[in-house]
């Protein structure tokens, strides 16, 4: 099991995840703006959002709910057209790089196909457009990804016989099956228990460690982005804008006890404030 | 019969379940089964205490003679109702999915097409059937397309709600990484839409027995809605009731073949089972 991931991912990736900040921008936006419109109304859902995520890094969107931080990440992944403003992923447009399978998604719900077992699932975008990829190359690509998401021994398992943090573990082996640069996460883990939880973020961390992807997430829980991310994007409404970029200084590796490090504490206590004052302020038009 | 039901008062292991199930089955069944046969000996019992004639109502017991005695051309009738329901059941279900298909696929021609489908839903199909006998005949053609035109409608509306609720989000993923219409549609739409095909093709087969029995009311010479309407010009009315049973068994039998193909075809169906509801 391990051979196989050491040789997926070598041993200095593994060693030296955490990036240093002179890593090259691997994901770039520069005044997106993005209008849907609603009753024939156009309704502009993000004003002028810049971004810009390091090579190697684990960042954050965080913000009240309607904020358009899950608008953000489709636009990342190539799914929404802003109207205004560039995106680049390792250099090009979303959807070419998406189309180049450098994109990995995952979505609150794991919508995993009911009729397929889990490395069938896992392995269900990697067969999906036009590919050369044969079937049992895809196959054992997957059951790899499975095994990466500590699911080993499940490869035969329907989604029906998983549990809601199971199912979510073999979206993320379909996503990373792709080996894509990028993995761009939509509330993950919005659907599942607290304990669930912290156990898919450590799983998620380790994921980080061993292949050094680039990782985007959007959450709604302060302690999930703090424990996480080396960087967090508060997002306001309003029109919806990123009001604040707080790096965490969490020491690596991350932990149980990081929970109790005097910077995880200082770092959820300024987020809390940033998002109860976004939250006052949402809606108000300012 | 006594094993499934001592194992169903035994604990619920895993290995022996279906044994469970099936007693679960009998004691399910048990209820309905001794409210019926409490109505059929009142009923029996009203018949003779008031001296009903046999014409306008018969006793069971007058049935069941009527049964065993036309047994022959009961089953010759059955014969000739179950070939019309079984071909007009297939082509019904080859029509309703391949509107289905058409609506999802070519969306343009999809939206013409759609609503006059409802339109022609508001038809009373019914009011057809001598139409189709002026047509085609007294043979099984117009009995056939008169089931088509009743029984289609279900399964293309229910193909067609399976084919339309995939997860958007997943659509959109597929799509991102270069998957055309016609891949999402084999891949993704048209399994994930079996369960909804499958409960569309139960109302069908439900649907098919009823266009069979029109069809052979509004003009034939074989069949169970022929027999019903014989027997009751002559005032056979036990012969009608007689019929009516068998009519009933064969409905029965057709749709549990369909859910048994359920069964078979897409065990991953989430399963809307009034006895086993928990």
């Amino acid at each position: 099991m391990t051979t196989a991931i050491a040789s997926a991912y070598p041993a200095s990736v593994a060693a030296s995840a955490p990036v240093t900040d002179t890593a090259p921008i691997h994901i770039a936006a520069h005044g997106i703006a993005v209008e849907f419109s609603l009753n024939g109304r156009r309704q502009r859902v993000l004003h002028d959002i810049n971004l810009s995520v390091p090579k190697g890094s684990f960042v954050s969107l965080i913000g009240p709910s309607g904020c358009g931080k899950s608008t953000l990440l489709k636009v990342m992944a190539g799914l929404v057209q802003p109207v205004e403003g560039t995106v680049t992923v390792a250099g090009l447009a979303p959807q070419e790089a998406a189309r180049r399978r450098m994109i990995g998604l995952v979505f609150q719900d794991a919508t995993l196909l009911p009729w397929k077992n889990a490395v069938e699932n896992a392995a269900f975008l990697l067969m999906t457009g036009n590919t050369n990829v044969k079937r049992a190359d895809a196959m054992a690509r997957a059951a790899e990804m499975l095994r990466l998401v500590g699911l080993e021994g499940a490869n035969d398992k329907m989604p029906s016989q998983l549990s809601g943090g199971m199912r979510q573990r073999v979206a993320i082996a379909r996503a990373l099956a792709l080996d894509p640069e990028v993995l761009l996460m939509d509330e993950p883990f919005g659907a599942l228990d607290a304990i669930t939880r912290e156990e898919m973020s450590q799983c998620l961390l380790d994921i980080w460690e061993r292949t050094g992807k680039t990782i985007v997430l959007v959450t709604h829980s302060i302690d999930e982005s703090v424990f996480l991310s080396r960087e967090v994007h508060v997002m306001g409404t309003g029109p919806a804008r990123i009001i604040e970029t707080l790096p965490i200084t969490l020491p690596h590796p991350r932990t149980e006890e990081s929970f109790a490090d005097p910077a995880f504490t200082r770092a959820e206590a300024r987020l809390r404030s940033l998002l109860i004052e976004s939250h006052r302020t949402r809606g108000t038009g300012k | 019969m006594s094993t499934p039901y001592l194992a169903a008062n035994e604990s619920a292991e895993p290995a022996r379940s279906w044994l469970a199930d099936a007693g679960r089955g009998l004691s399910a069944i048990l209820p309905p089964l001794a409210l019926l046969i409490a109505t059929l000996v009142l009923w029996e019992i009203a018949i003779r205490l008031f001296k009903v004639p046999t014409f306008v109502l018969p006793a069971p017991s007058a049935i069941v003679a009527s049964l065993i005695e036309s047994r022959a051309a009961l089953l010759v009738a059955a014969k000739a109702t179950a070939i019309e329901v079984l071909f007009g059941f297939v082509l019904a279900g080859v029509v309703g999915v391949a509107v289905a298909l058409v609506i999802v696929r070519f969306e343009r021609f999809g939206r013409a097409l759609y609503p006059l489908v409802v339109l022609f839903q508001t038809v009373p199909k019914v009011a057809l059937a001598p139409i189709f006998i002026l047509w085609f005949g007294y043979d099984l053609a117009p009995k056939i397309l008169l089931i088509v035109v009743i029984a289609f409608f279900p399964v293309a509306i229910d193909m067609l709600a399976g084919l339309q609720s995939v997860e958007p989000s997943f659509v959109a993923l597929m799509r991102s990484v270069g998957a055309s219409k016609t891949e999402i549609l084999r891949r993704v739409r048209i399994p994930h839409s079996l369960p909804h095909l499958m409960a569309g093709l139960k109302v069908a087969i439900t649907f098919s027995v009823i266009g069979a029995i029109v069809g052979e009311f509004a003009g034939a010479s074989a069949g169970l809605g022929y027999v019903i309407q014989f027997a009751s010009t002559q005032l056979d009315t036990p012969l009608v009731f007689a019929a009516l049973v068998v009519v009933s068994v064969l409905g029965l039998v057709f749709y549990y073949l369909v859910e048994l193909a359920e069964r078979l075809l897409v065990p991953w169906a989430p399963k809307f089972d009034l006895m086993h509801r928990s």
